[in-house]
């Protein structure tokens, strides 16, 4: 299963005072704080981490059905920085998702798949292609499968993501 | 307070984070935030300092949880009022 985020930096200056008082303490652990802070631009790693929650709790909500706003329960772990963004792990409740952050200097995109291995199959899909099923879950279909893929899809300011991870046997004949 | 000045309060809050004024204008109890008022995820927070701001309250962690919809918003307000 797929989950991504998409943020906008631009846009979430204009969106969210991140400086304001309980701000942080609200969305971010002890640990995560400590990861915030201790970095060059903590601007940035706010909107990492919270993209990492957001992206794993689209495929939490997927699994399970169950809606609330978690994210103390949504926790980061495991984040390396690498040439084009982060890599990390996020858990919870006994389930662990692993992610992928680009960031170019403008925008953050995470994706949160469910196995570590995968990040390599992911394709970026134009969003027209994209419908939702009854329970509101996006789907497409893709060339060389007969089911519809699950899909995730995050719109922020100026940018749109929709991203699908085949996973589903290739129908022969 | 009574529950009509709650709500026209907690309007007032919500306001400037609801991308959908459509949805805000007809606000009742069965308005979800993010699916109804299209409000952004990382606003819910503020929705929730705000509420605390306004009402002098304190929202803990697992009240915080459920605050996605009006009737849920409501209910954890007035309970906190009654509690004071």
């Amino acid at each position: 299963m797929i989950g991504n985020d998409v943020i906008d930096i631009a846009q979430s200056r204009t969106d969210s005072n991140w400086q304001r008082k309980g701000f942080i303490e609200r969305l971010f652990t002890d640990t995560e704080q400590a990861t915030i802070n201790s970095h060059d631009n903590p601007e940035i790693m706010i909107w990492v981490l919270w993209s990492m929650k957001e992206a794993a709790y689209k495929i939490y909500n997927r699994e399970t059905d169950l809606r609330a706003f978690i994210p103390l329960r949504l926790i980061c772990s495991n984040i390396t920085e690498n040439k084009s963004g982060f890599t990390g792990r996020v858990e919870c409740a006994g389930k662990t998702y692993f992610t992928e952050t680009y960031f170019n200097g403008k925008m953050i995109h995470t994706v949160a798949l469910t196995t570590k291995n995968g990040f390599d199959n992911i394709k970026e899909l134009p969003g027209h292609k994209v419908f939702k099923n009854s329970k509101g879950h996006p789907f497409a279909y893709i060339p060389g499968y007969t089911l519809p893929q699950p899909v995730s899809r995050s719109h922020h300011g100026k940018y749109q993501k929709s991203v699908i991870h085949p996973q589903y046997k290739k129908y022969t004949v | 307070m009574n529950h009509t000045t709650l709500i026209d309060k907690l309007k007032a809050i919500i306001a400037p984070y609801a991308a959908n004024k459509q949805a805000l204008s007809n606000l009742n109890e069965t308005t979800d935030f993010i699916n109804d008022l299209e409000i952004n995820s990382a606003n819910l927070v503020d929705v929730i300092l705000d509420i605390e701001e306004v009402f002098d309250i304190r929202i803990n962690n697992e009240e915080m949880e459920q605050m996605l919809t009006v009737k849920a918003a409501v209910a954890i307000i007035e309970r906190k009022l009654a509690e004071k």
